[in-house]
């Protein structure tokens, strides 16, 4: 079967579901967009009436209810289905229910094997062990009993100690949570009950699953992934280089992300950068053919001060901020790389078509996260409505978007207030900074709330954090 | 001080309310043989409800039938004869009713106007914090009082949570507005609090309604 008889069924929302939607159209797909009430105007919306063809578009009742998406998949005649980050893009139960039901659709993703093996931050953890890989210390498995929990937290203070370090943290995460939401650290053991019971109460409301994960805090580190495709069957793994993800909101959730990960071309760091960079890649690999790796993933990292890398978790799905790698990978010397569009096709059972030799990398890469929030006050998110939003085109500069730029748009409460991906280009760190900087200077985003307050958005955060990317 | 004769006069006048069943979710539409407008609908019935009430439609998806059934009893004004047989999306207008006002709506709307509401600052979802929702599932919200200031409630906004302090007189949550895990906008009242000095009146309003309010069957 030709991949472009398939029609996909785009499982999500806002700006990914707009991405998806454009590589589909790239490869002469047919596509089905999903939308709550609540997000009737964005843009995915728009989109799908513009650009669909027949039956291009369902009101649905949630993006968490499997039934709903499968149900409006057979309708429209779907034949695969695309889920996006979050949802249910790392619930391997859910792939595995698309792929074995009556009426077969394929998940353009991992299968279902993979995810369970990878999806689980502790399955994870265990194999990168077996494979010598080296992984932040913590919890094998979630922790449900606080005295089990409090027992883990103070044997990790005493290994801090054990390694000199003067003030020891741990971090409480909710197992089931993901993006940086139901972390906290913890600095004092008598705190400890305090956060877990949070952290728990926490997951349980937002997840419904009180798991918690107890682990090291690493401080002063640099986070950094690689980005992995293989095809099917995977006989052909490569991968899309390393992005440095180290500027993150208060709680711990990514706003600006560099590719490569370090540039010791530009930046003189305490360790050697480039072997780092070569043996989490490495590393990654090695892990990707050991599962039998079969579309896009990421492997996240953490770098230490003294260049030590720990493997943190690998997120079997596509991740927000692909288009950055992408940006500076070239195939056969081309640019325009569309990581969405290669998930898609391999994802299909098109072979990659090419090998790591092919992949060259030029220049560096920012991409900004815009969104509506008040770093001033712990990132609170903010909600009202945007009046103005623009900036200048520029040859170097992508931007991703749901929010329509001609008419005003209401930011739904119920999911986070993430406007637009900016993503920078430019030959070098010096030059991308000052594009970058450029970037956010044009840059319009007006609004107000009910009680006719201004807006508030995180452009002066990434314009003051824009200096110091990829420093360490 | 509520005139409670009047409030319920201005009721009395105008004693129905007209309620949209839409499709829950997505599925392939079926209405039942017999409704048509002017079909008289009853709500659950049975000492502990378990009857459902009349069946307005069935949902077909992924196998799985969901049947509507109203929630009260009333009276069929409208319904979507149209989409009969085919699939249709969430939130789509199935069937349009009639429903005269119980003594318990009576009452509710009566004590919103008696009690001191507390109101959403913002459209997020709402919960009580463990120790205070604790004590409503055990003893029911008239167990607990509230005082000014006094941190009772945990708001949810784009998975974000943050306390919320409860402002306005002392006392007892009379009534709760808002359920577990549903977005409340704002200005929605999310609790009706009772302070001491009205518990008289409030009595009088719950005499008042039994009495004098007649149901139709």
């Amino acid at each position: 079967m030709s991949i472009t008889n398939h029609k996909v069924l785009v499982a999500n929302r806002g700006e990914i579901a707009v991405r998806i939607v454009e590589a589909c159209i790239q490869l002469g797909l047919e596509f089905v967009c999903i939308h709550t009430a609540e997000d009737a105007a964005s843009g995915h919306v728009r989109l799908a009436r513009e650009k669909g063809g027949k039956k291009s578009l369902y009101r649905v009742s949630s993006y968490h209810d499997a039934n709903e998406l499968l149900a409006v998949a057979d309708d429209a005649e779907a034949t695969a289905v695309h889920p996006g980050y979050g949802f249910f893009a790392e619930d391997y139960r859910f792939a595995r229910r698309v792929s074995q039901r009556d009426r077969k659709l394929i998940f353009i993703g991992p299968s279902w094997r993979v995810i369970r093996e990878l999806g689980d931050k502790i399955n994870t953890k265990r194999l990168a062990r077996s494979l010598g890989v080296p992984t932040v210390p913590g919890s094998d498995k979630p922790i449900y009993d606080e005295l089990e929990a409090e027992k883990i937290a103070r044997s990790l203070y005493e290994f801090q100690r054990q390694q000199g370090i003067e003030s020891p943290m741990v971090l409480v995460k909710a197992s089931a949570g993901g993006g940086g939401m139901g972390i906290e650290e913890v600095h004092d053991i008598d705190l400890f009950r305090s956060v877990y019971r949070r952290i728990r109460n926490y997951a349980a409301r937002q997840f419904k699953d009180e798991g918690v994960l107890i682990e090291q805090r690493i401080r002063d580190f640099n986070h950094l992934e690689v980005q992995i495709l293989a095809e099917r069957g995977c006989a052909n793994i490569v991968h899309f280089g390393t992005r440095n993800c180290s500027i993150q909101s208060t709680g711990l959730q990514k706003r600006v992300e560099v590719a490569p990960g370090f540039d010791p071309s530009a930046v003189s760091y305490s360790f050697d950068a480039q072997k780092v960079l070569d043996d989490i890649t490495a590393h990654s690999l090695a892990m990707a053919r050991e599962v039998k790796y079969d579309n896009v993933g990421t492997w996240e990292w953490i770098v230490a001060r003294d260049g030590t890398p720990y493997l943190m978790e690998v997120n079997t799905r596509i991740q927000v901020e692909n288009g950055v790698s992408a940006a500076i990978s070239r195939i056969k010397g081309q640019a325009g790389v569309n990581i969405i569009k290669e998930q898609i096709r391999c994802g299909l059972g098109e072979p990659i078509g090419y090998n790591q030799e092919d992949i060259t990398f030029e220049g560096v890469g920012i991409e900004y996260r815009i969104i509506a929030e008040a770093p001033e006050n712990r990132f609170s998110p903010w909600v009202g409505r945007i009046t103005k939003f623009d900036w200048k085109q520029e040859d170097w500069l992508t931007m991703h978007t749901h929010v329509p730029t001609d008419q005003p748009y209401d930011i739904p409460t119920e999911f986070d207030p993430n406007l637009a991906l900016g993503i920078v280009w430019g030959n070098d760190l010096a030059e991308v900074r000052l594009r970058g900087l450029n970037f956010l200077d044009n840059l319009t985003l007006e609004g107000a709330n009910q009680a006719g307050e201004g807006m508030k958005s995180n452009i002066a955060f990434l314009h003051n954090k824009t200096p110091h990317i990829l420093l360490f | 001080m509520l005139d409670i004769s009047a409030v319920l006069e201005k009721i009395k006048a105008s004693p129905y309310k007209e309620l949209t069943i839409t499709s829950p979710h997505t599925g392939v539409l079926t209405l039942p043989e017999g409704l048509a407008p002017g079909t008289q609908l009853h709500g659950p019935m049975g000492t502990w409800k378990e009857k459902p009430g009349s069946l307005l439609a069935t949902l077909d998806r992924e196998r799985n039938e969901k049947n509507i059934h109203c929630p009260e009893k009333g009276e069929v004004v409208w319904l979507n004869t149209e989409l009969q047989g085919s699939f249709v999306e969430a939130g789509v207008e199935l069937v349009r009713y009639r429903h005269f006002l119980s003594k318990e709506e009576v009452l509710e709307q009566i004590l919103k106007q008696a009690l001191h509401l507390y109101l959403a600052p913002e459209r997020a979802k709402y919960y009580f914090v463990p120790a205070v929702d604790i004590k409503i599932k055990v003893s029911g919200p008239k167990a607990v009082s509230v005082r000014d200031g006094e941190e009772i409630f945990i708001m949810s906004r784009m998975k974000r949570e943050a306390p919320l302090r409860y402002s306005g007189p002392e006392g007892v949550i009379y009534a709760v507005y808002f359920n577990h895990n549903q977005n409340v906008d704002t200005g929605q009242a999310l609790i009706g609090v009772c302070p001491p000095d009205l518990i008289t009146q409030v009595e009088d309003v719950v005499t008042r309604v039994q009495m004098e309010w007649k149901e139709r069957e």
